[in-house]
């Protein structure tokens, strides 16, 4: 039995390591800035997906919303530093740990009801927040300055501000969170919150007879999830220097944490990296070769990839790639049973 | 002292008394089949006493301790385990991780949990299929397999909800000789069933509902033959046959 399982991670911690050697060297042969910056955006929604998919991919959960969480942990760190001057490092964890409150306040309600309350909720309050910010210039003599945006101030190269001159430290630090985000998952789906969720996602009912608290079980993944995506938000607002409501709190970037999950496959330590290393490049690529002439196709492609994905792929990209890997590793994945 | 008491429970769905005024306790170490026509009530008090819709009337006492209106879960770490009349494994894990389900509520290790789970199933008979994806099971499988994650709990009290429903004759008989390996091993166990001879043969008393009410209660030899059994239930039935 402690081989089965020893089967199932060796490709996939071969195939991990490798990834990472890959990554961590590639910056030698990769001197353009630009694809420098497609390679931290593939990582960063990579991180996000996997962020998101700790709560809906594990518990089947649809969150719409999870951009909220990431615009409060950016938010959070920026508005720390310009006005009290603390580090951008310290500011995330309290961002990320003020996201975790508001993902129980937003879950609790819903996940004491079934059926898609927590979708249409998450949506509802990523909007109401977005909209807020977008039209509150200030509040408490703290400067929002709205639609705007508000700019992380230069410090020049300053690591324990979270500031450096070039890319490359930015792409060290976000494969660094990839990694701990994709061990955090790893961990979990191994530990009793792991089954936990699981056994919710299949039945609930089935669950709570065997002893299991859902609420409470979903609301831990939704802590960890909001924790996990503030951090994120507040790597994006040090990265770019800047953030706005509409690309760090809008539809848009709940839209795409979820989508890159349900097409790499959801409840995996590697669907939503896989799905996020794959549609991150697409829509750069779209936007830089199409964008003026068809704003938004890159939307249109989102909707096509995901529509072919549900059809074909329902459980994600990962899932074939998984069969094929256990097979070769000698597991018998799927094996149908024996009639007792 | 009984190990389960119910005392005057009630339960109405709107304008239906699905159960009117039921009183019935378990003894430690017996097996009560409770039976009655579809819609005598039963699968609802199981869902009473597991917690899955409180009682509107009545007291369910569980060990001395009033267990009426309780979650699930709060019933079940108090040692009450039920199956449902329609088996559903976790579908996306295997045979042997559906059973660690259950095996984590007292065990706080993954590796205890598996130590757990792995017992369970060779006490059920299904450690050759521990790998196998539970939604492949056949649904006889199934259930033993929702009953191997019921023992995984360490149950006291084992809640039975039509086990060998769409078993064929020997496939019931081996459920049978589970069952009472089960209660052998110290499990007291309430099921309900519509197979007269799987209730006939392994009740100590058996307990007949109709229209939420009790009609009798005793032995299954004197039971089978009230007659006002046999006019409420047995009758209704063959009298179509």
């Amino acid at each position: 039995m402690a081989n089965r399982h020893g089967n199932r991670s060796l490709p996939a911690s071969l195939a991990g390591t490798a990834a990472l050697l890959v990554l961590l060297l590639l910056p030698l042969l990769v001197r353009d800035e630009y694809y420098l910056h497609v390679l931290i955006g593939s990582l960063y929604f990579a991180y996000m997906a996997s962020a998101w998919n700790v709560v809906s991919g594990y518990t089947g959960q649809l969150s719409l919303g999870h951009s909220a969480l990431s615009g409060i942990g950016g938010y959070l760190s920026t508005l720390l530093f310009i006005n009290t001057g603390l580090s951008p490092w310290i500011g995330m964890v309290i961002g990320a740990a003020c996201a975790s409150a508001v993902g129980v306040l937003i879950g609790w309600p819903c996940f004491r009801l079934r059926g898609p309350y927590f979708a249409l909720t998450t949506i509802a309050f990523a909007e109401i927040l977005r909209i807020w910010t977008e039209n509150t210039e200030e509040i408490l003599g703290i400067e929002l300055r709205g639609a705007q945006g508000l700019s992380v101030p230069l410090k020049g190269h300053s690591p324990a501000l979270f500031q450096f001159q070039s890319k490359l430290p930015y792409y060290y630090i976000v494969i660094a969170m990839l990694v701990a985000v994709m061990a955090i998952t790893w961990w979990m789906e191994r530990s009793r919150l792991g089954f936990y969720l699981k056994a919710i996602r299949a039945d609930q009912d089935g669950a709570e007879a065997l002893g299991i608290n859902s609420t409470r079980t979903v609301l831990a993944a939704m802590a960890l999830s909001s924790f996990l995506t503030a951090l994120g938000g507040s790597f994006y607002a040090q990265y770019f220097r800047y953030i706005n409501p509409e690309r760090n709190m809008g539809l848009d970037l709940s839209i795409e944490m979820a989508l890159m999950g349900i097409v790499g496959g959801q409840g995996t330590v590697w669907g939503p990296v896989l799905g996020a290393c794959l549609l991150t490049p697409a829509g750069e690529i779209s936007r830089a070769t199409l964008g003026g002439k068809f704003p938004g196709l890159h939307l249109v492609m989102y909707g096509l990839v995901l529509v072919l994905a549900v059809l074909f792929l329902p459980k994600g990209l990962i899932h074939p790639i998984r069969r094929l890997a256990g097979r070769r590793a000698g597991r018998q994945v799927g094996k149908r049973a024996c009639p007792a | 002292m009984p190990l389960l008491e119910v005392r005057g429970i009630r339960k109405a769905f709107g304008g239906l008394q699905a159960v009117k005024h039921l009183d019935f306790t378990v003894e430690p170490g017996e097996i009560l089949g409770i039976i009655g026509p579809n819609g005598a009530g039963k699968t609802t008090v199981f869902n009473m006493i597991a917690g899955y819709f409180p009682p509107d009337a009545g007291e369910i006492i569980f060990k001395g301790e009033a267990i009426a209106g309780m979650r699930p879960w709060e019933v079940s770490r108090r040692k009450i385990a039920r199956t449902f009349q329609l088996a559903r494994p976790f579908g996306d894990l295997t045979v042997l991780e559906n059973v660690m389900v259950g095996g984590f509520l007292h065990q706080g290790s993954r590796e205890a949990a598996r130590q757990k789970a792995e017992a369970v199933l060779r006490f059920v008979g299904m450690s050759p299929q521990a790998d196998v994806e539970a939604h492949t099971l056949t649904v006889v499988d199934r259930k033993r397999l929702e009953l191997a994650r019921c023992l995984a709990t360490d149950p006291e009290l084992l809640l039975l909800d039509e086990v060998v429903a769409g078993a064929t004759p020997a496939e019931a008989s081996a459920m049978m000789d589970l069952i009472r390996k089960i209660r052998d091993n110290g499990v007291t166990i309430l099921m309900v069933e519509h197979v007269m001879r799987v209730i006939m043969g392994l009740s100590h008393r058996v307990l007949v509902l109709h229209h939420g009410e009790t009609i009798a209660v005793g032995e299954p030899q004197a039971v089978s033959r009230d007659p006002a059994v046999l006019k409420a239930y047995l009758g209704e039935r063959y009298g179509q046959a």
